[in-house]
């Protein structure tokens, strides 16, 4: 008896780290979780992902209802986003079921492996500006009424702003709907980069209006996970407490953490993790196949590399 | 959107969450203290690579077994509240933009809901 409770706890303590990381660096909390899941508990991936997606759902709904409050998400621009991500969630969900009845689960590491480097980049560069250039409005701004404001509270200051180029930005959505089906991630910085590069909306409306589309595309997305058997309930279970206990510590420690390196280890702790999803996925299709020491140091070793390159480019400026 | 229905959709969101993880947990325990869930020994449900996963557990059939303070259905019901809180905030949503007569959003936010219907119900219906 006492082995499952600890394995309860093993879970839902990888829960809880993953929350707090993902909720600190803004990547949510699906995005550590899979990888801790599958590389250090043995948990299969198609059981990683569908706890991770079942999370999404939680940590979604449970800040959503603070952010509504303070009125910085815009619903209409999410709402009618949301259109071409569930859509995409369905493509994505189905596309996993294929991949893993054909064998093909190292795809799904090795995608994730680099979705997962590739997301830290805006991860690093994020803070650089706050209030975006006002682009001229365009058709979709009015039809769309893609206009908004909120109170800045850091800057004390009523925000006006609009979107534009709402074509733009559905047609990312639409991906970052297939990735999130795909993996079973809330694929926040994917939809961040629709609404805050396409559409030209402030840092704000972007984050919170992401997280309140996140729940909407996971729901979709675990709908299709739930009938393919995805879902494990002792799992799931375990990584839905876990990552709502870590994501709320991580959203009461995110206004007193100013401390750059202590940013800069998180940082770390993705950058190894990305590329050892993308090592164990090339060993499992025996294309590399390496034991496991010399994976994981060769894990750190592309992180330091990868690590410095990011300080150097990006490091100095902050 | 109206200060009311938005309160409204807040505290939907926090009270869906909140029924969820509560039956999640309630569950947890009352499975590990009774050993076993819906009939499966707690050895076979909690390994991880357990077949006991969403495919082989009737959803309709777990939430039956929730009067008898059945561990495991809890924690499937508490999932399926889970996954339901978006979709009720999508319904909302249909309300609330009729209600300010925006035609426009309430068309897409019912295209929201047609998809998510489609996920649950249509998909499941057709891979059968």
């Amino acid at each position: 008896m006492l082995d499952i409770i600890l394995r309860f706890m093993e879970i839902l303590i990888a829960g809880i780290f993953s929350g707090f990381i993902g909720s600190l660096t803004g990547l949510g909390g699906g995005t550590v979780l899979t990888p801790l899941l599958t590389l250090f508990l043995g948990v299969p991936i198609y059981y990683a992902t569908g706890a991770s997606l079942i999370s999404t759902i939680a940590t979604s709904s449970g800040s959503a209802s603070a952010y509504i409050k303070d009125k910085i998400t815009n619903v209409r621009i999410g709402m009618g986003l949301e259109v071409a991500t569930s859509g995409g969630a369905i493509v994505g969900s189905l596309s996993a079921a294929w991949v893993y009845s054909h064998g093909l689960a190292w795809v799904i590491y090795v995608t994730f492996g680099i979705v997962l480097l590739t997301s830290i980049i805006p991860t690093v560069q994020r803070g650089k500006y706050e209030i975006p250039k006002p682009r001229q409005p365009d058709w979709s701004t009015k039809l769309f009424k893609l206009h908004g404001e909120y109170y800045d509270a850091a800057l004390g200051q009523e925000i006006r702003y609009w979107g534009v180029r709402w074509w733009l930005g559905e047609f990312i959505m639409f991906f970052a709907g297939v990735i999130s089906g795909l993996l079973g991630i809330g694929s926040g910085a994917l939809k961040v980069l629709g609404l805050d590069w396409a559409m030209n909306l402030p840092m704000k409306v972007s984050t919170t209006t992401s997280n309140f589309m996140i729940g909407v595309t996971a729901a979709t997305g675990s709908s299709i996970y739930w009938y393919f058997g995805y879902i494990q309930p002792f799992i799931a279970a375990a990584t839905a407490i876990g990552v709502l206990i870590g994501a709320f510590a991580g959203t009461k420690v995110l206004i007193k953490l100013t401390n750059r390196f202590i940013r800069w280890i998180f940082i770390a702790i993705l950058n190894f993790l990305g590329v050892e999803m993308v090592l164990r996925g090339l060993s499992i299709a025996r294309i590399i196949v390496l034991p496991l020491v010399y994976e994981y140091s060769a894990s750190t070793a592309l992180s330091i590399v990868l690590i410095a390159a990011l300080l150097a480019k990006y490091g100095r400026r902050r | 959107m109206s200060m009311d229905m938005d309160s409204v959709i807040g505290m939907t969101l926090r009270i869906g969450v909140i029924i969820s993880i509560v039956l999640i947990s309630a569950g947890v325990a009352i499975m590990l203290a009774r050993g076993e869930g819906l009939g499966y020994p707690i050895n076979e449900i909690s390994s991880m690579r357990s077949p006991i996963n969403s495919s082989v557990i009737p959803v309709l059939g777990a939430v039956g077994h929730v009067a008898s303070l059945d561990g495991l259905s809890l924690i499937v019901l508490g999932l399926v509240v889970l996954i339901a809180t978006p979709v009720l905030r999508v319904l909302l949503g249909i309300a609330s933009f009729m209600m300010e007569k925006d035609w426009l959003y309430a068309v897409i936010t019912i295209i929201v809901f047609i998809d998510l219907m489609i996920a649950i119900f249509i998909i499941p219906a057709l891979l059968k």
